[in-house]
């Protein structure tokens, strides 16, 4: 009957340049999209941050 | 068993010869009553409504300016307390220029509102000296947030003594009727705060998230205040980009930067990417197509490049992804993030529809450009 509260968690998603591959993680004070982040776990290559975002959860 | 069918309405109501006088007088004092003070009842159940959303505005305009002063003494680090100066920013007005006669009203309305722009920018900054700007254009949207819910307050507050002071109900009544909407508004704006504070993407950022990716590995210049270009080739066309800078907050001056890129270089098509306010009913974070200059604001922006657009015969063809208020101002959702990528699918589709190889696109993403680079 009555809506449960929801909260908004921020997230980022990365992406290698270089094999694209996808990291999604809870959103950190600093980020901001297409910063350059870590070295790839992969390939070595450099992670760009793609998307900033939230995603309501129910409490 | 009772009968439903054989009642005596007469005896029911009273009405026989030997009714009682009580039950006839408990029948007649509510309708003497709501005949003389009906207005009155009135407005005392719906004065307690609106006291209620008072309290909650009341409740947002002190959290906002108890987050701007924490964040400016936690941030900028001022040498004396902020908070006399920060109160007497958010009492600050700004007197529209008359428009009795509207000829060039437009120049004027964009002087007093940069003037303020300006002074608002110089006198935040004065707080310590040595803030960078990111920090800065964050401070300044905070200090707008707390003016905002400051004056809705206000207003709501002077019309609500207003009527009650005059015993007027009909005065309150246009007030009943917008106060859904302002609360709606003032809780989006109460929840931006936190947004802005961390430096998160908004709604509102979906056009410079669009153009800014495709700025990627090209050489960035300032074209206009808080305003980059950038230049690169697609498919045989050369494509000028422009948005405002980030991943500081603010919309920049895409006026100003048409009116220079123009003056250089004329170019045969002008694709803006913006958000729009959803209708009821809509669905959130879907996109639509159309001509015309696609950008909020007072209108000083929009007359502007449609003035330019006009004078050198540019088409102006715009991407819109549609949202509520409250999606534009805040954190953005997963669903508008993830129209980015059609979005730039549907500008390169756009950009092949309506020019041919050689020719030039002039594709500015307009918004807020918070936590978005480029």
């Amino acid at each position: 009957m009555f809506s449960k509260e929801k909260i908004v968690i921020a997230y980022t998603t990365e992406n290698c340049k270089s094999c694209n591959m996808e990291r999604k993680r809870k959103f950190k004070e600093g980020d901001y999209l297409f910063a350059e982040t870590f070295k790839c776990n992969s390939c070595e290559g450099t992670m760009q941050i793609e998307k900033i975002f939230g995603e309501p959860i129910e409490k | 068993m009772v009968n439903f069918t054989n009642f005596d309405f007469d005896q029911l109501f009273g009405f026989s010869d030997d009714s009682n006088p009580l039950l006839m007088l408990i029948w007649i004092l509510p309708i003497i009553l709501f005949v003389f003070y009906g207005q009155r009842i009135q407005l005392l159940v719906t004065s307690g409504e609106i006291k209620k959303g008072i309290k909650k505005l009341d409740g947002y305009r002190t959290e906002a300016r108890t987050e701007l002063i924490d964040y400016v003494k936690k941030n900028m680090n001022p040498k004396e307390d902020p908070t006399k100066k920060i109160d007497r920013f958010l009492d600050y007005f700004t007197i529209m220029p008359v428009d009795m006669d509207p000829n060039g009203i437009v120049e004027k309305v964009r002087h007093i509102v940069r003037a303020r722009e300006d002074y608002s920018r110089n006198h935040v900054k004065s707080l310590s000296p040595e803030t960078d700007e990111i920090e800065l254009s964050k401070v300044i949207t905070l200090l707008e947030i707390a003016t905002s819910l400051h004056m809705i307050y206000k207003i709501i507050n002077h019309m609500y003594l207003t009527a009650k002071k005059q015993n007027n109900y009909p005065l309150i009544l246009p007030l009943q009727m917008i106060l859904p909407f302002i609360m709606e508004e003032a809780e989006a704006i109460t929840k931006a705060i936190p947004v802005f504070k961390l430096g998160q993407p908004v709604g509102d950022g979906i056009g410079p998230m669009v153009v800014g990716k495709m700025m990627q590995n090209t050489k960035k210049e300032l074209v206009a205040f808080q305003t980059v270009v950038s230049e690169k080739e697609y498919d045989g066309r050369k494509l000028v980009l422009l948005k405002p800078e980030g991943p500081g907050s603010t919309v920049g001056r895409p006026g100003d930067a048409v009116e220079t890129i123009i003056a250089k270089n004329k170019p045969d098509i002008i694709i803006m990417v913006d958000a729009a306010l959803k209708m009821e009913g809509e669905d959130s974070a879907i996109t639509a197509q159309g001509f015309g200059v696609a950008i909020g604001g007072i209108g000083i922006e929009r007359f502007q490049i449609e003035d330019i657009a006009t004078k050198n015969n540019i088409p102006i063809f715009a991407i819109v992804i549609k949202q509520s208020i409250k999606e534009a101002i805040t954190l953005m959702t997963k669903e508008i993030a993830n129209q980015a990528e059609n979005v730039r699918s549907q500008v390169h589709e756009m950009i092949h529809e309506n020019t041919k190889t050689g020719q030039s696109v002039l594709l500015i993403g307009v918004g807020n450009t918070i936590g978005i680079s480029q």
